[in-house]
């Protein structure tokens, strides 16, 4: 019986070691966005600034002359939008196939989209660069949202398809004997239903599309058409004299969103984890 | 769903299909033609490539670089993603689990928000963190250790911790999920029984586990092997090539003068080979899994 207290004592100390060592860099983050003086260093300033926030929209010096940072944000949120729609939209559409139809090699398909999820980036990156460079594609907007779908578009579809075959076929039944069209039940019936998993890939879709470096590291060459994630690093790993302080306001921005965003899907990604092991 | 009116149905996953095939299908594929040639991004032979047969390939098998990034992807994968994520991870699941221990909820948004925040971000963020400055040395400073630049002293130590950090969410939500699956009254009548804590973790827990664990292992090994944003942003690879993941390799030989994307897309795809090997196992043992519970 006395073992008990001494076992809560030492598993409250490992957590409290855990969250130390999870909490603290993001600790040094938050701080240096607002400390004057910000440097590599911890500490805590003596008087707090917003003028890492202002610098957003001064323009930059050196090879990357006159862009403004703010340029990259905008330039994410319209990548991320374009590529979260076209990716909803597709993953929608096949989702619902797959579940509500079957055709010959669909388990080879599905299986097809399993494998495509799995393989590392870096593998289609190359190739797509060298066509790129073909196509006249390189630093272009709706060349980095194609690529970009494509490489988000099987997790979509797998949620997507997990989604639609949870949901009960006996509405959109119902409504077909009642006269609609399998179109119109598709719409009027299954999509308001699926509403939620609709909105939840979208976010999810917009996320990874907002945080997605690798793509648009390989080809966006010009300053003005990079994406924020690209911008951080340039002005991280090439900029002469680094200022923390703006990069770190700049990233605690450019977090903002997908933290907001995960936070409320949370529940959803955790039961989409556990799909993998409960079934 | 009875025999259906409207056939086109199964149509509608063209679009998605055709996606695949021209934007990750064919780069692909093309990628097998390239690695047979001397292909290079800027130059002449960017335009006027000879075919060189398995050249790159035979080059790569006596490229020391080649084998240092594989090596360097071994260990951090090993490291980081199989002992470090995974053990953590179930850990905390067990943790999470426990009535008694208060500020859970606290250490799971913790562990959680270092895996979503943008892998870009987490980059910067332990660039500077494990720096001589940084403030993983003012933590350490209270266990008496001395501060010096994690970065550059001990690279490959500091890159898998960095991505222990970064990755440990998954396992934990992973084990969380295994857990609760398991049904109470087990513990109960393993109570009844007169059984201990250790006894009941090692007989009822882990066998109940062990194959959300075997997953775990499939999923992160080969998440962590693909791993190239975190740090690539934190190190480059360097000091020298100590932290050149295969990733990196691949990069800086393609994107990089003397931008050899022919040499850089055959090392790619040996890769790939050994990723999909890996991808096939987990989805052989999803199948079984399947087989089973049905």
């Amino acid at each position: 019986m006395n073992r008990r207290p001494i076992f809560l004592l030492a598993a409250h100390t490992l957590l409290a070691i855990v969250f130390i060592f999870f909490i603290s860099p993001l600790i040094w983050l938050v701080i240096s966005a607002f400390d004057p003086e910000a440097s590599t260093e911890f500490r805590i300033p003596s008087t707090i600034t917003l003028k890492w926030f202002n610098s957003m929209f001064e323009p930059l010096g050196g090879v990357r002359e006159g862009v403004l940072p703010v340029t990259w944000i905008i330039n994410s949120l319209i990548i991320a939008t374009a590529t979260a729609t076209l990716v909803t939209l597709l993953a929608i559409l096949s989702g619902y196939s797959l579940a509500r139809y079957k055709f010959k090699g669909q388990s080879a398909v599905v299986k097809m989209f399993v494998i495509l999820r799995l393989m590392p980036a870096m593998v289609v990156a190359l190739p797509i660069v060298i066509i790129y460079a073909k196509l006249n594609l390189l630093d272009t907007f709706h060349g980095l949202v194609l690529a970009l779908s494509a490489l988000i578009l099987p997790f979509a579809l797998l949620i997507a398809d997990g989604y639609f075959r949870a949901l009960p076929t006996e509405f959109e039944e119902a409504a077909m004997i009642d006269g609609c069209s399998r179109f119109t039940a598709f719409v009027r019936v299954t999509l308001p239903l699926a509403l939620p998993g609709v909105v939840t890939i979208w976010l999810l879709s917009f996320v990874t599309a907002w945080g997605e470096f690798l793509l648009p590291l390989v080809m966006m060459r010009s300053p003005y058409t990079y994406p924020a994630a690209v911008g951080i690093y340039y002005w991280f790993g090439v900029y002469g004299r680094v200022e923390y302080g703006r990069i770190s306001a700049f990233s605690l921005l450019f977090s903002l969103p997908t933290v907001l965003i995960f936070l409320v899907s949370r529940k959803f990604l955790a039961r989409g984890i556990s799909g993998l092991v409960v079934r | 769903m009875k025999k259906d009116k409207y056939p086109f149905g199964q149509f509608l996953i063209l679009p998605a299909l055709a996606m695949m095939v021209f934007f990750v299908l064919f780069p692909m594929v093309w990628g097998i033609v390239v690695s047979f040639t001397d292909m290079s991004l800027v130059g002449p032979k960017a335009m006027k490539l000879d075919f060189v047969g398995l050249k790159n390939y035979v080059k790569l098998l006596s490229d020391p670089d080649f084998y240092n990034s594989l090596r360097v992807s071994f260990l951090f994968t090993l490291f980081s993603a199989l002992i470090g994520q995974a053990f953590l991870g179930l850990l905390l699941a067990i943790a999470m689990k426990s009535k008694d221990i208060r500020g859970k909820s606290l250490v799971a948004v913790s562990v959680f928000l270092a895996w979503i925040i943008p892998e870009v971000v987490a980059g910067y963020m332990w660039g500077v963190y494990a720096t001589r400055k940084g403030m993983f040395n003012f933590i350490l400073s209270f266990l008496g250790v001395k501060p010096v630049n994690w970065l550059f002293e001990k690279p490959l130590e500091t890159i898998i911790i960095a991505n222990i950090w970064r990755g440990t969410a998954f396992s934990m939500i992973l084990f969380t999920a295994a857990l609760e699956s398991i049904p109470e009254f087990i513990f109960e009548a393993a109570d009844v029984d007169g059984a201990t804590g250790v006894q009941k973790f090692r007989y009822i827990t882990l066998p109940l586990v062990s194959h959300a664990i075997l997953i775990d292992f499939i999923l992160i090994t080969i998440w962590t092997f693909s791993v190239f944003t975190m740090i690539f942003v934190m190190t480059g690879g360097g000091p020298g090539n100590l932290t050149e993941l295969w990733t990196i390799f691949a990069y800086k030989r393609s994107l990089q003068p003397p931008y050899e994307i022919g040499y850089a897309v055959a090392a790619t795809n040996i890769v790939t080979l050994l990723v999909l090997a890996l991808v096939i196992i987990y989805m052989r043992m999803m199948g079984r899994l399947e087989r089973m519970v049905s």
